[in-house]
């Protein structure tokens, strides 16, 4: 059939002049012009002049017959998926040239066409291989190659035996490194022994499913060889709160909320991927914890998300780059764009947006939570049964995301980045959108029996895990592919995105089937569930997998971890006070100007945080909306008061003086954040993101030790958790270095409240209210602050919060306070110190604040010896997690709410738009909020250009 | 399909349908969210109802362009039922991508399906801004604008692809701006962030020559609930159920 090409053009094209900017930023100096064209392909007997509407709006773009470029004026690649690979704008332009009367349209393909001015053909595909397109899906097409067919067409391999009989040790090894298993010889040597006791030898696809669902990814080897996988789900268990439906069971943990509705929270990392490929990696990192809300019961619906990164510094310069490693602000400018394409088409507000750094990060940080809302009566899962029909619905399956699982969990180096980049997976958010739609329907429909999405290990991992108590028997020939070269263990083990498993009850197909189609989301039945308590699978008529669920789901060894109490040192701060108002001004400016403490708003306002009508606090505030809140609350029932809190703790810079206190440390923020806005705690649960170095025995030992302590913690508060994620391979491997990620454990807290509109926020609310600092205060606490890090100092010990007694004694008195509306505006301390909050407070009101720092009680302080007096520099500045800035009007009746809580009056609020810090009658320091907005407005602005 | 119910229309990659619907409904309205699938099967027809909105999102992935395959499968598959729509005078809402459905539709400005005027380009700062606007009321008053004029009405915006051009617009009597995006002081915002996509003349929202068809950039269903920092959106719902009778 003959094919037709159309040539298309922006007049004003402001994504070749965002390209062109973002790659003379990276260094490609000489680019002095960048210009696209957009190639429509099209086979078969059509006049193109019909289709032009669906090509172009006449308005601002035009078409050709052929090429506009010159090519004398710099090199030009055409970038296009491979001819095995169906684009994915392929079915749009079908539906749109059907419409048009197009019928003899055969099939579309889009490619672009990008003409670099001022460089040379190397530089140019360096560019693009780089920045412009993924070689697992994409290629360049050359510029005078021929073209037959634009129909996917390729042919899969055959199925290989794979035998370990006989091999040494040695051999094992060699073999799992070559095939990307990266299985320890423990697990090696049980699958080699189950071959000699079943008496054949293995299928690739069997090897591949044994080693991927024993990969410390999917099987969290990690933690179970340290018993740890069950320590916070036991805490749960014994806090026994009437408020937990589900926990740590199933995709997500939920909550009772109001009126017979439960909300969901699951946190998800994406690190390897993210670190190799940031774009291809963090856009899954939030379609892969978005299906999770899905997933979770018989389908719950998504209605807040976090986007939270650790990268190393942005400003690090290349030359200090670890060997393999992508540069940081690369990793942290992908990862916007990544987030804004993949979150803003799922239409899911965004609740909090976080970029954090740490030299350890050269494995990066790529966490993305999920909030879910489903009807109490679907919250759980029914058993699936002998004769339930697997329905696999989404998108089509490819070759994106093979070995993702394994690779995650190998060590990662600058061999690794390079050799598993197929590892990446590719997200199309419409794909996913258009089931996040129709799950409800299905669900409210009776269509669900089960459900789960696939991520890490595809096909083979959900089937397994939806059918382990059963059986499934799986046709591949079933599974609608975009590659037509995939072969049977390729498809099962595929982490293609946007896919979702469902378990169908046989009575309830036919109108599953037809809300799918009205809804147009892609399905296929694929198999059955039986009553073999085995994992089968069939592809052109040979059978591929035949596995016992028991040895699969059983019989993965758990390698011991030796553990041994790492020494700590403690390094004491070596920074004088300031004296001088310059010299405060340089304090006050590396607090406020600091990565972590800056305006992160250039990042946050490219995410939808108002769809759904459901935002009441959204995490900017204040009066011109650009205060962080450090809080989102939804109100998840249109029309009904009742609200979802969530708040976030994470603070990379504390871990590395002790995890354990760390730890513990986080769960206090995320609950005190949510208490100064006025939730009750004990309405309340947790969600743990863990990522820690490779298991060594010290890091066995820190790891096990953050663990009993949130877990014990956790029973002592009465707070459960009830949903966490485990990642126990934050290790990069360099120059004959083991580079480890910091300590991490991001702590959400999730909480309902009966009226969103009483959520008290963080902005001054009228001059001549006072400033009271309510918890304890500890100047010379300064281990791990921001304060000592703008000063390139870890800073000595951390902050102690006090006993669990005095802190419910603290939170009580602020609920007490609250339920009568006695404070008008409060923020918990944390980073940066209560100098960052009241610079914020100002700044969200456009009032000012005087701060006397004279006649101040230390409450752990004053008891260590040897350390000295108070440190001003220290009340400021020291992040007293735990301890809340409240604002009260003159006269306020909080006397006895407060009689036994540590409490003093810092301050007052003014009208003059200025910051005043006062030792008694002296005035160390005095500023306008106008000039600090400049200073921590600056770096993030300046980072993404 | 009892009198004045608005349909809601729906297609692959909408994500504002359930709260438009619920913005109406809470403005005193009868709705129905109506899947495009539907209308191009038959099973439905645009005329069962008094009145249309189509909600925002990213409509077929926002594919070939925003808005772009949704207008292409309007104008060419259900030309005669939006002719007919339009020709009674029934009212019609875009909002976000909404909007540039109807631009890519050459609905609005000019009211001829299949022939656009206008496009909706990415944003000055080449990148999804999501902003909490003013928008200033601009006199005569549409349907859906009634009384609000010199009014300022505070709405979230959030969207890559809001920056109005035109072809050849310039009758006085023709279509025109209904809305604009406001500075603090009221006056129609040019600089960055109260304009958040660089429109010139600030438009915010543009209405054809009847006043009956409506574009709009923000999105007047997040801020009209309770809970929402604003109710300012729900006025202009509650005109459309005011104009439909209640």
């Amino acid at each position: 059939m003959p094919i037709h090409a159309i040539y298309t053009k922006y007049m004003d094209d402001a994504e070749a002049r965002n390209w062109l900017a973002f790659f003379r930023r990276r260094g490609h100096s000489a680019l002095h012009d960048l210009k696209i064209e957009r190639v429509f392909w099209l086979e078969g007997d059509v006049r193109v002049e019909k289709l032009l509407p669906l090509f172009i709006n006449p308005v601002h773009q035009s078409a050709h017959s052929r090429s506009m470029f010159d090519p004398a004026c710099g090199p030009i690649l055409e970038i296009a998926y491979r001819p095995a690979v169906t684009d994915p704008e392929t079915p749009s332009i079908l539906a749109g040239a059907r419409a048009l009367g197009e019928n003899s349209l055969a099939f579309a393909r889009l490619s672009r066409r990008f003409q670099f001015v001022g460089i040379g053909q190397a530089e140019a595909q360096r560019i693009a291989e780089r920045f412009l397109f993924n070689k697992v899906v994409e290629r360049l097409r050359g510029p005078d190659e021929a073209l037959h067919s634009l129909i996917p067409s390729g042919t899969p391999d055959p199925v290989a035996t794979i035998s370990l009989k006989g091999l040494s040790d040695g051999e094992l090894i060699q073999l799992s490194r070559r095939l990307s298993w990266y299985a320890p010889l423990s697990q090696l040597k049980v699958i080699q022994a189950h071959e000699f006791e079943r008496g054949r030898p293995y299928t690739d696809a069997e090897v591949e499913i044994l080693v991927q669902t024993w990969s410390d990814h999917c099987y969290h080897t990690t933690w179970k060889s340290l018993g740890l996988l069950k320590r916070l789900s036991q805490a749960t268990a014994q806090i026994n709160h009437p408020l937990v439906v589900s926990s740590f069971k199933d995709n997500a943990g939920g909550m009772k909320f109001y009126e017979d509705w439960v909300i969901t929270i699951k946190g998800e990392t994406h690190n390897f991927p993210s670190s190799i490929a940031p774009f291809g990696g963090v856009a899954t990192k939030h379609g892969g914890v978005i299906r999770d809300t899905l997933g979770f019961g018989k389908g719950a619906y998504p209605i807040g998300g976090t986007t939270i990164m650790g990268t190393m510094d942005p400003c690090t310069k290349d030359s200090a780059l670890p060997s393999g490693t992508l540069h940081p602000e690369l990793i942290v400018s992908e990862s916007i764009r990544a987030t804004a394409y993949y979150v803003n088409p799922m239409g899911i507000p965004m609740m909090h947006a976080l970029y954090r750094r740490h030299p350890g990060y050269a494995k990066c940080l790529a966490l993305g939570h999920s909030v879910g809302l489903i009807p109490e009566k679907f919250a759980l899962k029914d058993p699936v049964r002998k004769g339930d029909l697997c329905l696999l619905l989404g998108g089509e399956t490819g070759r994106d995301g093979i070995h993702g699982a394994t690779a995650s969990s190998a060590g990662m180096s600058g061999e690794t980045v390079a050799k598993e980049s197929a590892a990446v997976q590719i997200g199309h958010p419409v794909t996913e959108r258009r089931f996040a739609t129709a799950i409800p329907v299905l669900r409210d429909a009776g269509c669900i029996r089960s459900i789960t999405d696939l991520g890490a290990g595809g096909i083979s991992c959900g089937a397994g895990e939806m059918g382990a108590e059963t059986g499934v028997a799986l046709d591949l020939d079933q599974v609608p592919l975009k590659d037509q070269t995939l072969t049977a263990w390729e498809i099962l083990l595929s982490e293609s995105q946007e896919r979702m498993m469902l378990a169908v009850p046989p009575e309830k197909l036919a109108e599953a089937k037809a809300i799918l189609d009205r809804y147009e989301v892609g399905h296929a039945v694929i198999g059955e569930f039986t009553d073999t308590n085995r994992l089968q699978a069939i592809w052109r008529g040979q059978k591929v997998v035949d596995l016992e669920m028991h040895f699969l789901w059983d019989a993965c060894p758990l390698d011991p971890i030796p553990i041994r109490e790492p020494q700590r040192r403690e390094t004491a701060l070596e920074v004088e006070p300031p004296q001088t108002p310059d010299e405060w001004s340089r304090a006050i400016h590396g607090v406020i100007g600091h990565y972590h403490c800056c305006d992160q708003s250039p990042a946050g306002t490219r995410f939808d945080t108002t769809v759904q009508a459901r935002t009441a606090v959204s995490a900017y505030g204040g009066r011109t909306h650009r205060m962080p809140t450090h809080l989102y609350v939804s109100a998840p029932l249109r029309g009904r008061n009742y609200g979802a809190i969530t708040t976030i703790a994470f603070n990379p810079l504390y871990g590395e003086i002790d995890p354990v206190a760390m730890a513990r440390l986080m769960v206090i923020e995320a609950v005190t954040k949510a208490v100064a806005a006025g939730a009750d705690y004990r309405e309340m649960v947790l969600c743990d993101n863990f990522y820690t170095p490779r298991a060594r025995p010290e890091v066995a030992w820190n790891l096990s030790h953050m663990v009993e302590a949130i877990a014990d913690l956790s029973i002592e508060l009465g707070i459960p958790f009830i949903s966490g994620k485990d990642s126990s391979s934050g290790t990069y491997e360099a120059d004959g270095k083991s580079i480890d990620v910091p300590y991490t454990l991001v702590v959400s807290a999730m909480c309902r409240v009966p009226d969103v509109r009483r959520t008290v926020t963080k902005e001054f609310k009228a001059a001549g209210n006072q400033i009271f600092l309510v918890g304890p205060i500890d100047s010379r606490a300064l281990g791990g602050s921001i304060y000592a890090d703008s000063c390139s100092q870890s800073g000595g010990r951390l902050f102690m919060p006090g006993d669990v007694r005095s802190l419910r004694r603290r939170w009580d008195a602020l609920l007490a306070m609250y339920a009568r509306g006695i404070y008008v505006s409060a923020s918990a301390i944390a980073e940066g110190g209560a100098f960052l909050r009241l610079f914020e407070a100002s700044f969200g009101s456009g009032l000012g604040v005087e701060i006397n720092l004279s006649g101040l009680v230390e409450t752990e302080g004053d008891e260590r010896s040897g350390e000295g007096g108070t440190r001003l520099d220290g009340i400021l500045f020291g992040e007293f997690v735990g301890s809340v800035l409240i604002e009260l009007p003159p006269g306020a009746a909080a006397a006895s709410d407060l009689a036994e809580v540590p409490h003093h009056q810092i301050g007052e609020v003014t009208s003059t738009g200025a910051l005043t810090i006062r030792n008694d009658h002296q005035t160390l320091w005095q500023g306008a909020v106008a000039d600090l907005i400049e200073v921590w407005s600056k770096p993030f602005k300046e980072m993404l250009g | 399909m009892s009198p004045a119910t608005t349909a809601v229309l729906y297609a692959p990659g909408t994500n504002c349908h359930e709260e438009t619907a619920a913005a109406i409904e809470l403005a005193g309205g009868r709705v129905e969210v109506v899947l495009l699938h539907d209308l191009l099967d038959g099973t439905q027809r645009l005329n069962e109802f008094q009145a249309a909105v189509i909600p925002g999102g990213f409509s077929f992935g926002d594919h070939l362009g925003a808005g772009r395959v949704f207008a292409t499968l309007l104008v060419a598959r259900l030309c005669e039922q939006l002719q007919e729509f339009l020709d009674t005078g029934k009212p019609l809402l875009g909002i976000c991508n909404g909007f540039q459905v109807l631009s890519e539709a050459g609905v609005l400005p000019g009211r001829s399906p299949g022939r656009p005027s206008m496009a909706l380009l990415e944003n000055e700062s080449a990148h999804f801004e999501d902003r909490k606007v003013r928008l200033s009321v601009t006199a005569p008053e549409t349907l859906w604008t009634r009384g609000l004029s010199g009014q300022i009405l505070e709405i979230p915006s959030a969207h890559g692809e809001g920056r109005a051009v035109f072809q050849g617009m310039d009758s006085p009597n023709g279509p025109r701006v209904a809305l604009r995006y406001a500075d603090a002081a009221g006056n129609p915002a040019s600089g960055f962030p109260d304009n958040p996509n660089g429109s010139k003349d600030a438009i915010a929202g543009m209405t054809d020559e009847t006043g009956r068809v409506l574009g709009l950039m923000p999105h007047p269903e997040r801020a009209s609930f309770p809970a929402n920092y604003s109710q300012d959106g729900l006025k202009i719902f509650k005109n459309l159920v005011d104009w439909l009778g209640g």
